[in-house]
C-alpha cells in the first residue's frame, strides 16, 4: 500500500483503485461497473492511497448527494488540477475543463450555444448518414467487431463533422484516436500533439478564409473583451477529440455489449422505438464511464473528513449512478426507471458540454442499429474483454447474427 | 399543474425537454426558459418525469417538494 498523508484518519482508509482493483484490470466478459458494487460499503468517503493514474492517493466519494455537494462548489474543489497541461507542456491550455470559474463561466457562455440541443438537432442528419453508412459496410457479413467497425468511426466521423472537416482525412484521426486511447504514455502525448498541431494549422487557414464552422467562430469571439489566444483555441479543439471521442466509443460498446447480453431487452427496444430514449438514458446510467476530479483549494472538513489543499478529491460517476439511497435495484438496468438523475455528465457547471450531442450519437446508433441488423448475440467463444480506469471501456465486442 | 423552475440551478443539462419537449422550453445555449410552467391537461406524467429528470434540482412540481 502507498503512503497515507499524516490528516487522514486511518479508518478512512480502504484499498481501492479504478485501475487495478477487481475487474478494473482487463477481464474477459466483465463488467466493471458491477465489479465495484462493494464499495457502497465502506464509508460514504474515504480515502484511497492508489487510486490516482500516477499511483497517488485520492479521496473518494462514493455517494450521489455528496458528489453533487463537491461539483457543485468549484471554489473549495477546484478543477484547475493541471493534470493534462502538465503532461503536455504549455502548448495549449485545456479549457474549459481544467478552469474554474469566473473563467469557466465566460468559456461556457460562449461555447454552450454552438453544442445546444438545437445545434445538435442541426447535425443530425450528416451523423445519422455516417452511422447507416458504416452498419450497411458489414450488415451482410452477418458478424462485426462493434468499436472498430462501427463505434469509433462514428465518433470520429461525427467530430470531423463538427469542426467542418473532411471526410477524407477519417483514417488519419482514426489512426490518432488509436494512439491516444490503446498507446504507451509516449504515445499518446505524441498523439495529443499531433491533433493540436493538425488545429493549430486548421486556425491558421480559417484566419485567411473564414468559413462558417467551429474554429471560425472561435476566431471572431472574445471572451472578457479580448479575443481568444491560439493555446486557449488549440485546447478547445483539442479538448473536443480527446473528451467525445472515447467516451461516446464505448458508450456505444457497453450498450450494445448489454443488448447482446440481455435479449429480453433487445426484443423490448425491437418492438417499441419510442422507448429506445429513456433506454438510452438508463444505459447512460448504468454504464457511466468517467470519473471527475478536483482539487482542494483549502483545508476543509467535510461530513467530519478532515481535508488538506492539495489533496484530490475523486466522484466515480459509476458510484453515484448505482447508490442506492438514490436508486432503487441500482444494478437492474430498467428502461422504465423513474426518477433517474444520472449523473453521467457529472453536475454543476463543468456538466459535459457535448452531453447533447452524445445523447443523440447514442440514439442514432442504437436506432440504426436495431433496424438494420437482426436480432444479435455475442459471438460464441469470442469474449468481450472490458476495463475499468479513468475512461471506463470496451476493447473488443464481436456480434453475431447469422 | 404547475411545474416551478429555479433557473438559477439550471446548467443547460436539458433532460427536462429531452423527455418532455412540448413542456419544458430551451433558450438557445440549452437552459430551461426562465419562469413557472403551467402544464397542459394530459402532459402531467410527461412533465413530471422531465421534473425528476433534473440532476440538479431545478425543477419541482408544486406541491411535491
Amino acid at each position: 500500500m502507498a503512503s497515507v498523508p499524516d490528516h487522514v484518519p486511518p479508518d478512512l482508509v480502504r484499498e481501492f483503485s479504478i485501475y487495478t482493483s477487481p475487474g478494473m484490470e482487463r477481464t474477459p466478459n466483465g463488467c466493471p461497473h458491477a465489479a465495484m458494487g462493494y464499495v457502497h460499503k465502506f464509508p460514504p468517503i474515504f480515502y484511497s492511497p492508489s487510486n490516482a493514474f500516477d499511483g497517488g492517493g485520492t479521496w473518494v466519494v462514493t455517494r450521489a448527494e455528496d458528489q453533487r455537494r463537491v461539483l457543485g462548489d468549484p471554489a473549495t474543489f477546484s478543477s484547475r488540477r493541471g493534470h493534462f497541461e502538465k503532461s503536455m507542456g504549455e502548448e495549449f491550455v485545456i479549457v474549459p475543463l481544467e478552469s474554474d470559474p469566473p473563467a469557466h463561466t465566460y468559456y461556457r457562455t460562449l461555447l454552450n450555444p454552438l453544442l445546444s440541443p438545437k445545434r445538435v438537432e442541426a447535425m443530425e442528419a450528416g451523423a445519422r448518414e455516417r452511422a447507416v453508412k458504416l452498419i450497411e459496410a458489414f450488415r451482410a457479413k452477418g458478424s462485426c467487431e462493434v468499436m472498430n467497425d462501427f463505434a469509433y468511426p462514428f465518433a470520429v466521423g461525427v467530430f470531423l463533422q463538427f469542426l467542418g472537416i473532411d471526410e477524407s482525412r477519417r483514417p488519419e484521426f482514426l489512426a490518432w484516436a488509436d494512439e491516444l486511447l490503446h498507446g504507451t504514455n509516449e504515445q499518446r502525448q505524441m498523439a495529443m500533439k499531433k491533433v493540436a498541431a493538425f488545429i493549430k494549422d486548421l486556425l491558421e487557414q480559417r484566419k485567411q478564409e473564414p468559413t462558417d464552422d467551429f474554429l471560425s467562430f472561435l476566431l471572431k469571439s472574445q471572451v472578457e473583451g479580448r479575443s481568444l489566444t491560439n493555446q486557449e483555441m488549440t485546447g478547445m479543439g483539442v479538448l473536443l477529440f480527446v473528451a467525445g471521442l472515447d467516451t461516446v466509443a464505448m458508450a456505444i460498446g457497453f450498450d450494445l455489449y448489454h443488448l447482446a447480453r440481455e435479449q429480453q431487452d433487445q426484443a423490448r427496444l425491437r418492438g417499441d422505438r419510442d422507448l429506445i430514449k429513456p433506454a438510452v438514458e438508463e444505459l447512460f446510467r448504468a454504464y457511466a464511464t468517467i470519473t471527475p476530479l478536483r482539487r482542494v483549494t483549502q483545508d476543509t472538513v467535510f461530513d467530519g473528513v478532515p481535508m488538506k489543499k492539495g489533496d484530490v478529491v475523486s466522484c466515480p460517476t459509476m458510484l453515484a449512478n448505482r447508490d442506492p439511497v438514490e436508486f432503487p435495484e441500482p444494478d437492474k438496468v430498467d428502461f422504465n426507471r423513474e426518477n433517474n438523475r444520472h449523473t453521467t455528465f457529472a453536475y454543476g457547471p463543468h456538466r459535459c458540454i457535448g452531453s447533447h450531442l452524445a445523447r443523440r450519437e447514442l440514439i442514432i446508433g442504437l436506432e440504426e442499429f436495431l433496424d438494420r441488423i437482426p436480432i444479435f448475440r455475442l459471438k460464441p467463444g469470442d469474449a468481450p474483454i472490458t476495463y475499468g480506469g479513468y475512461v471506463f471501456g470496451v476493447e473488443n465486442l464481436v456480434l453475431d447474427w447469422t | 399543474m404547475k411545474i416551478k423552475v429555479d433557473f438559477k440551478k439550471c446548467q443547460g443539462n436539458a433532460r427536462c425537454w429531452s423527455l418532455a419537449p412540448d413542456v419544458y422550453k430551451l433558450d438557445d445555449a440549452g437552459y430551461v426558459l426562465e419562469g413557472d410552467i403551467e402544464v397542459q391537461p394530459g402532459q402531467e406524467a410527461l412533465a413530471r418525469r422531465g421534473a425528476r429528470a433534473c440532476p440538479e434540482r431545478a425543477l419541482t412540481v408544486e406541491g411535491e417538494e
